[in-house]
């Protein structure tokens, strides 16, 4: 096991004092150190807001884009050098706001990339206006009027999308929440964590204390078994219904823990390679693209025949005709 | 008497196979060594709408510009007649089905309102009926044309006899009826013709013997006085093999030879061809043995696109992404990103008609000064243009190599016309251009110090190398964490736009502008893109009508060759300076006052969706010369 101090930088962290964002680094650190997985081979992709810093206080590769856009930059990560480790630490706005379109878009394709959704129901770097997880009619401390439109159920919406591994934890309670993300970054294909987090700063709704009285582990039932243990489609579609039925369960009780895994479901990846020949033994980066004297590998032989339809050669009676003219 | 070049149109409906036919007759043509160019003008539109292939066909150079009239028209339908009747040159060919004649030009339902009362008036003016047969009657008496009536029907009737297939079957072959026609009144030998199926059909016996059973019914059905009328003397290009490609094609070759091995798109026209191109030659191998892997990409949206093919680049990968104006309006967020990070991005730009969807199908350089200026904020990018399909092959490498030399996103700006276009072109020679990576670093360890500050341009080792790095759209320090220090902002920002400054030292004028044309030149037009072919095939007319010019083809607008382009205006009175572009407000004569302070102050712009054709602007340019105006405004063509 790697130590947690080789995963941190030296960037002071400027998150406001009691943020959720501190149990969520924290639990990134010790996953990573426990999985043993060396700083250069992950990649941490951020968008905006608090949660986009995460990429500078992580000693790995960190990728801090722009509003919304971490999922297509993780994508292309991921699609040139499948052997990065590629996780999105992103906010609710950003991933669910903004960058909807590519959170559902990544749920379907199953890329093996890892979605950590900062869920405090706030923009806090614009000072706290309603995000997509706000209930209607919510008035957190910050905003002059009650929130007018209803939330997005991030587990519901990844169920849908088509996510692998869909699963919810308490920023605060960080070893649920590193070990959530240790079995997300062993699965095989696309993962959501969306993480319930306190904003201590504008959100005076979902408080530590507010949690604290309404959380539970899903897996302290007995019976509940979101892992789907066989090809076999019928138990997919049942595991599946559960955990559509269990997400819907928000008031007194609210669940955390993992709400439906599937690894039967083809990656990305694995669509990728039946119809790309050469991907999974030389994926983009590692192609060698020029000779050593610089020219392309590709030369004038070998684009006559990659491109033999394009290419037509003369007929030889013409060019005989042509030249004793 | 043969032809040194020849000039024919290929109509019939969106979806009915004229495409087809064309790609087949240019093959036949490319067989027997002639030059082919073609223009697909079509709707967007599945099936239905009016299309046609406008060819130039030359025996003695790749053609390079569309003119009219045209000495053979082939219409497949009534639409086609009503629409192009009145190019036909004095002499020259029109080709109609008989059954066709008493088509009346309100039944022609597919047509837009706004064509049909022209060509309505059109009629009046020749006096005859709205009806094909009329048509037919004004091109014959009024244009001294030959119109071939053949009767379709009839012609597949005894096809379906002598194949013993069905009639629903023998209509798959009913477009080679055109190819038939074509063939005899160019000259050609059926031979040909079969040579041009089997390249186009890769050799499927039954389905060519099936067409030449068309093609030669259809050939022998064309009267005597038509056959050879528009023969073309044999061709004395000096050629072995060429590429008969369209533009679309050419950047895709180019791209994987130059290796992009990373191209991520959103379906858009007419840029997508381009990627599905690339996707059908994703497995690459070279003498049997594989060598590499393409991951096309077909995201949700061309914010997605760029931005994956901007990670991708970040792993040392050759990236890519195609897109048309509405897409690269969504880009430019991410673009700015790639700015501001120095990532190395290749973005082909094929315009169109814009703004918001504007003319789809159509062609058009309004998204010059978009490019240039396209994000917030400054930083340094290349926007280098294309004249014809084997500058862009070339350039697309180049391009490439700019990139990653420099490390900037470079916006390489095509339009509709070069994605469309078919033509053909010496095989370009691989061994004649060189992979620059520049300070690509694929193997280190640690983390790493991304924006180094000791150079302009610093090591670039990728993500997944062995080396740490961190990229942060918010202004950066050297390990490209956040940083808001106001002497950092400034030693970073310098740091990037020195990079102008390097690129316009070390890439040299030549290759941003092109100066065509000899010391006794008296006056210069000036162009880009795809003006290039036309500006000068004009200039070749114009020089024969004792006008002697000279075409400035400026090809890359940022870094700008500035005094290159001063020294070449200069040299000629402002009154005989002339901008042609396809855009209202001349936007390279805006950039050239921009970069240059040199106002150029007469124009020939067209903005129809339609290419410059060559004997407009001879007329365009002599109209500008003998001082009867300053701005021309072309409309030619359908």
């Amino acid at each position: 096991m790697a130590s947690e101090a080789a995963y941190r930088t030296n960037v002071w962290v400027d998150w406001c004092p009691a943020c959720g964002n501190f149990g969520i680094l924290a639990a990134m650190q010790k996953a990573l150190a426990e999985l043993n997985i060396p700083p250069e081979k992950v990649v941490d992709i951020s968008g905006i807001g608090c949660s986009g810093k995460t990429s500078h206080f992580l000693n790995v590769n960190g990728v801090h884009n722009l509003h919304g856009r971490s999922i297509p930059y993780a994508e292309g990560i991921k699609l040139a050098n499948p052997d990065l480790t590629v996780i999105v630490n992103g906010g609710d706005g950003d991933l669910l706001g903004i960058g909807m379109a590519h959170f559902v878009a990544l749920g379907r394709r199953n890329l093996d990339i890892k979605v950590i959704i900062h869920d405090n129901q706030v923009y806090g770097l614009t000072k706290g206006q309603a995000s997509p997880t706000l209930r209607v009619g919510q008035k957190v401390k910050s905003m002059p009027l009650p929130n007018m439109q209803d939330w997005v159920n991030p587990i519901t919406v990844a169920l849908a999308s088509g996510y692998t591994f869909v699963a919810r934890a308490y920023a605060l309670w960080v070893d649920d929440l590193k070990e959530i993300l240790k079995m997300a970054i062993r699965h095989r294909g696309a993962a959501v964590i969306d993480v319930l987090q306190p904003c201590p700063t504008w959100n005076n709704i979902y408080t530590p204390d507010f949690y604290k009285q309404r959380l539970y582990r899903l897996d302290s039932d007995k019976g509940w078994d979101p892992f789907v243990r066989s090809p076999d489609p019928k138990e997919a579609a049942e595991k599946l219904s559960r955990a559509f039925e269990r997400a819907q369960e928000w008031g007194d009780r609210i669940p955390i823990g993992i709400f439906y895994v599937n690894p039967y479901v083809e990656s990305f990846a694995d669509n990728v390679s039946k119809v790309n020949t050469f991907y999974e033994s030389m994926p983009p980066a590692k192609n060698v693209i020029a000779r050593e004297d610089g020219t392309p590998v590709i030369d004038l032989q070998a684009m006559r025949s990659m491109f033999r339809d394009y290419v037509i050669e003369v007929s030889r009676n013409n060019r005989r005709q042509a030249q004793s003219q | 008497m043969a032809l040194k070049e020849v000039h024919l149109i290929l109509g019939g409906p969106q979806g009915a196979g004229v495409e087809t036919t064309a790609s087949v007759l240019t093959a036949s043509l490319a067989k027997l060594g002639y030059g082919v160019m073609s223009d697909r003008e079509y709707y967007s539109n599945i099936v239905g709408r009016h299309s046609y292939v406008h060819f130039t066909v030359s025996a003695t150079s790749f053609p390079r510009s569309l003119t009219y009239p045209v000495e053979l028209m082939g219409a497949m339908d009534a639409e086609s007649v009503f629409t192009h009747f009145h190019e036909v040159a004095e002499g020259g060919v029109l080709v109609y089905d008989t059954g066709l004649e008493a088509s009346r030009l309100i039944q022609v339902v597919s047509m837009e309102p706004e064509v049909r009362a022209r060509v309505e008036a059109r009629l009046k003016a020749y006096g005859v009926e709205p009806t094909v047969a009329g048509a037919v009657r004004a091109a014959k008496e009024g244009l001294k044309a030959l119109p071939v009536g053949l009767d379709y029907k009839g012609v597949l009737e005894e096809a379906r006899q002598k194949l013993g297939v069905t009639s629903v079957e023998v209509h798959r072959y009913r477009n080679s009826i055109l190819l038939g026609a074509a063939a005899a009144v160019l000259g050609l030998d059926p031979d040909a013709l079969r040579e041009g199926l089997a390249v186009r059909f890769r050799g499927n016996k039954k389905v060519i013997d099936a067409n030449m059973v068309v093609v030669e019914l259809a050939m022998d059905s064309v009267p005597q006085a038509a056959r050879g009328t528009a023969r073309l003397e044999p061709s004395s290009l000096d050629v072995e093999e060429m590429l008969s490609a369209s533009g679309n094609d050419v950047v895709g070759m180019a791209k994987i030879v130059g290796g992009v091995r990373y191209q991520a798109y959103y379906p858009i026209t007419p840029a997508s061809d381009e990627s599905v191109f690339i996707e059908a030659h994703q497995s690459i191998s070279v003498d049997g043995k594989p060598v590499g892997s393409i991951v096309v990409f077909q995201t949700e949206d061309e914010i997605a696109a760029i931005n994956s093919a901007i990670g991708a680049a970040l792993t040392g990968v050759r990236a890519a992404t195609a897109t048309s104006g509405p897409g690269f309006s969504l880009m430019v967020e991410g673009l700015g990103w790639a700015g501001h990070n120095e990532v190395p991005l290749l973005i082909t730009l094929y315009q169109r008609g814009g703004p918001s969807t504007g003319q789809p199908t159509r062609g058009e350089q309004g998204d010059l000064l978009f490019s240039l200026f396209a994000s917030h904020g400054e930083f340094p990018r290349i926007v280098i243009t294309s004249g014809d399909i084997e500058e862009v092959f070339y350039d697309t490498i180049k391009a490439l190599n700019w990139a990653e030399r420099f490390q900037v996103p470079v916006i390489h700006l095509l339009d509709k016309y070069m994605a469309n276009v078919i033509a053909s072109m010496r095989v370009p020679d691989p061994s004649a251009v060189k992979v620059e990576r520049g300070k690509l670093v694929l193997k280190a360890s640690g983390p790493a110090k991304r924006f180094d500050l000791s150079e302009a341009i610093s090591p670039r080792p990728a993500i997944g190398s062995g080396a740490i790095t961190w990229y942060t759209g918010d202004e950066h320090n050297e390990w490209g964490h956040i940083s808001e220090d106001p002497i950092n902002r400034v030693r970073m920002y310098d740091k990037r736009m020195r990079k102008l400054e390097i690129m316009d030292q070390e890439i040299p004028p030549e290759e941003r502008a092109v100066y065509y044309g000899d010391g006794d030149a008296d006056f210069l037009l000036v162009g880009w893109g795809f003006v290039k072919g036309v500006a000068l095939d004009a200039l070749e007319e114009l020089r024969a009508q004792g006008y002697h010019g000279a075409y400035l083809h400026l090809k890359v607008f940022s870094p700008f060759p500035s005094r290159y382009v001063s020294a070449i205006l200069s040299k000629f009175s402002p009154s005989r300076v002339i901008d042609v572009e396809h855009n209202y407000l001349g936007q390279a004569a805006m950039a050239v006052r921009m970069y240059t302070g040199y106002e150029i102050s007469r124009f020939v712009l067209k903005y129809t969706g339609r290419p410059i054709y060559r004997m407009e602007l001879v007329d365009a340019v002599k109209r500008i010369l003998e001082g009867k105006s300053t701005r021309e405004v072309l409309t030619y063509g359908e």
